[in-house]
């Protein structure tokens, strides 16, 4: 694990990756172990609704009385955990699905191509909105969706990368010597395809972050009684002429989420693959 | 006895370059057999037909008489009688992966036990003078003239009864070149392999093959026993070829 180290220390010797980097576990903090040590985000106190930021309640509290800091960082756990289950599954299916039409090619590869248009044709919000139709709204929908859009992004990329892997040496040497082709995908392609998709996929982590945000917010992502960024956002609006303070507390969180998850993609694009321009 | 390789007006066209324009040629069975010609002239392409990476637009190739046809289980097949030593060889190792690991995959193919697998391998990496440390090493941490040797000791575990290799002298030194050279012959001597060399460089045809062909733009012009084919060549292009490389003077391997 030297390497992850070793990428660590790059990453902060430049300025944009530091403030990544600093955003980035100072929210790793807040989510994960805010929920551990902090009060019971769901624990009602009327008398003490709309309360400012004080001591007892850091952030202050919504209109039930509910610790907003506790809230938030649930919140913001919540969000995390779907947004990294979202880019992990899609970048796994969409990096296979990539390399097995790179290497296959002909029929196999337009159709696959074909399919990627298609889905990549539709803009997210129409495609939500249909698949809300379909399955009802919630998370699972939500990973669903956002799976299934994000799978072509790292399919074209792994496809590009198979397509000239599959003309080098090594890759024929291995089938020369007729080595399983699973092996050779699982060992000698997903390896050379990983950098560039590890880049893609944490560039695209604020990417769903937000998308997950403003979905809640309209009330078509994370359902009650789980709460994300979007969702504090939104019922912090619905109060917002009571007290402003539930709405920018999220927001906030929700700013420093996503700028520091962008500098962190940039800034590991730049260390691991330096010679992508990170266009997708 | 049936040729190890035996090609038969193999034809095949990049676009407007006819890369192979009707080849025919047999291999015999044991011997050191040199395929020649200039850059350009076809050699690395009718290599890449006879493994099965390339298909041709025409023709017929046999190994060891059996036609060549595409797909797995003639892959797995041939991959027991037929291994390639490529131009680069250090690009031939899959850089993310220890040699140890690229060699129990052969084992693996082999479906032979790894101890088994690893037994074999000593004596192999003995033979190229490999210290046995290298396995543990990743491609990219062995010199280029281990790299070579480690791809030919791969080649090798699979127990081939044909060896192709490319330019396997090609960026090393002239006194390493012969090193090289003696040690592929001693190889195929001992296991009775089939040695196909490819080369641009007549020279060291002279010192290991028995027979060989002159290739240009994808014909063979010219073949026969190294002796009299260099010794007397009947075409102009052979004569400019040999031309090009003055005559190494060294221990003769060949026998
Ligand atoms: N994949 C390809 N696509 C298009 N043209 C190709 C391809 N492979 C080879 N050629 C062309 O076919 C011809 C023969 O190439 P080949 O690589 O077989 O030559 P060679 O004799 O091995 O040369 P060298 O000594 O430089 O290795 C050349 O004109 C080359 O440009
Ligand atoms: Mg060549």
């Amino acid at each position: 694990m030297s390497g992850f180290f070793a990428t660590l220390k790059r990453i902060g010797s430049e300025r944009d990756g530091w403030l990544g980097l600093a955003f980035t576990l100072a929210i790793l903090v807040f989510a994960l172990i805010g929920p551990l040590v902090g009060p019971d985000p769901n624990a009602i106190d009327i008398k003490a609704r709309f309360a400012a930021p004080e001591l007892a309640h850091l952030l202050g509290t919504d209109n039930l009385g509910r610790d907003l800091a506790a809230r938030t960082s649930v919140g913001t756990r919540y969000a995390l955990t779907l947004a990294v289950m979202i880019v992990v599954i899609s970048s796994i299916i969409g990096s296979l699905i990539g390399i097995v039409a790179g290497i296959a090619g002909g029929w196999v590869d337009r159709a696959v191509t074909a399919v990627f248009d298609i889905v990549n044709a539709f803009p997210p919000l129409i495609l939500a909105f249909a698949l809300i139709a379909l399955y009802g709204k919630g998370s699972a929908t939500f990973v669903l969706l956002v799976t299934v859009v994000f799978i072509p992004q790292f399919g074209r990329m792994a496809r590009a990368r198979a397509q000239t892997l599959r003309n080098l040496s090594f890759i024929e040497a291995e089938r020369m010597l007729a080595v399983h082709p699973v092996t050779i995908v699982v060992r000698h392609y997903l390896p050379n395809v990983a950098g560039p998709i590890i880049v893609l996929a944490s560039m695209n982590l604020p990417v769903v972050i937000a998308f997950e945000a403003s979905l809640s917010f309209l009330g078509f992502g994370v359902q009650p009684p789980n709460s994300s960024l979007g969702t504090l956002i939104k019922d912090g609006f619905v109060s917002i002429n009571q007290s402003w303070w539930p709405t920018v507390a999220a927001a906030l969180v929700l700013a420093i989420a996503t700028l520091g998850a962008t500098l962190l993609g940039e800034a590991l694009r730049r260390v691991i693959d330096p010679k992508s321009t990170g266009a997708r | 006895m049936t040729d190890a390789i035996a090609i038969s007006n193999a034809q095949l066209r990049f676009g407007e370059t006819a890369a192979l324009d009707g080849v025919s040629l047999t291999i015999p069975q044991g011997t050191c057999f040199g395929i020649v010609g200039e850059s350009g002239s076809g050699k690395t392409t009718l290599m890449r037909a006879v493994l099965g990476l390339q298909k041709l637009d025409q023709g017929e190739i046999r190994i060891l008489g059996k036609p060549l046809v595409h797909g797995r289980a003639a892959l797995r097949e041939r991959a027991s009688f037929i291994q390639p030593i490529f131009q680069d060889p250090a690009a031939s190792l899959s850089p993310r992966s220890r040699i140890r690991t690229l060699m129990n995959e052969v084992g693996t193919v082999l479906r032979e036990p790894h101890a088994a697998t690893h037994e074999r391998l000593a004596v192999i990496l003995g033979r190229l003078s490999l210290p046995p440390g290298v396995i543990d090493k990743y491609p990219h941490e062995i010199s280029g003239g281990q790299a070579r040797r480690v791809a030919i000791a791969r080649a090798l575990l699979m127990k081939p009864s044909i060896l192709i290799a490319d330019e396997p002298t090609a960026g090393l030194d002239v006194s390493v070149q012969g090193d090289l050279l003696n040690l592929l012959q001693d190889i195929r001597r001992s296991q009775n392999i089939t040695l196909v060399v490819i080369s641009h460089n007549l020279a060291i045809m002279r010192l290991i093959a028995e027979n060989a062909v002159v290739m240009r733009a994808g014909n063979v012009i010219e073949g026969g026993e190294v002796g009299s084919l260099f010794g007397s060549p009947q075409e102009v292009y052979t004569r400019d070829l040999l031309a090009a490389w003055p005559s190494i003077r060294a221990v003769n391997t060949k026998g």
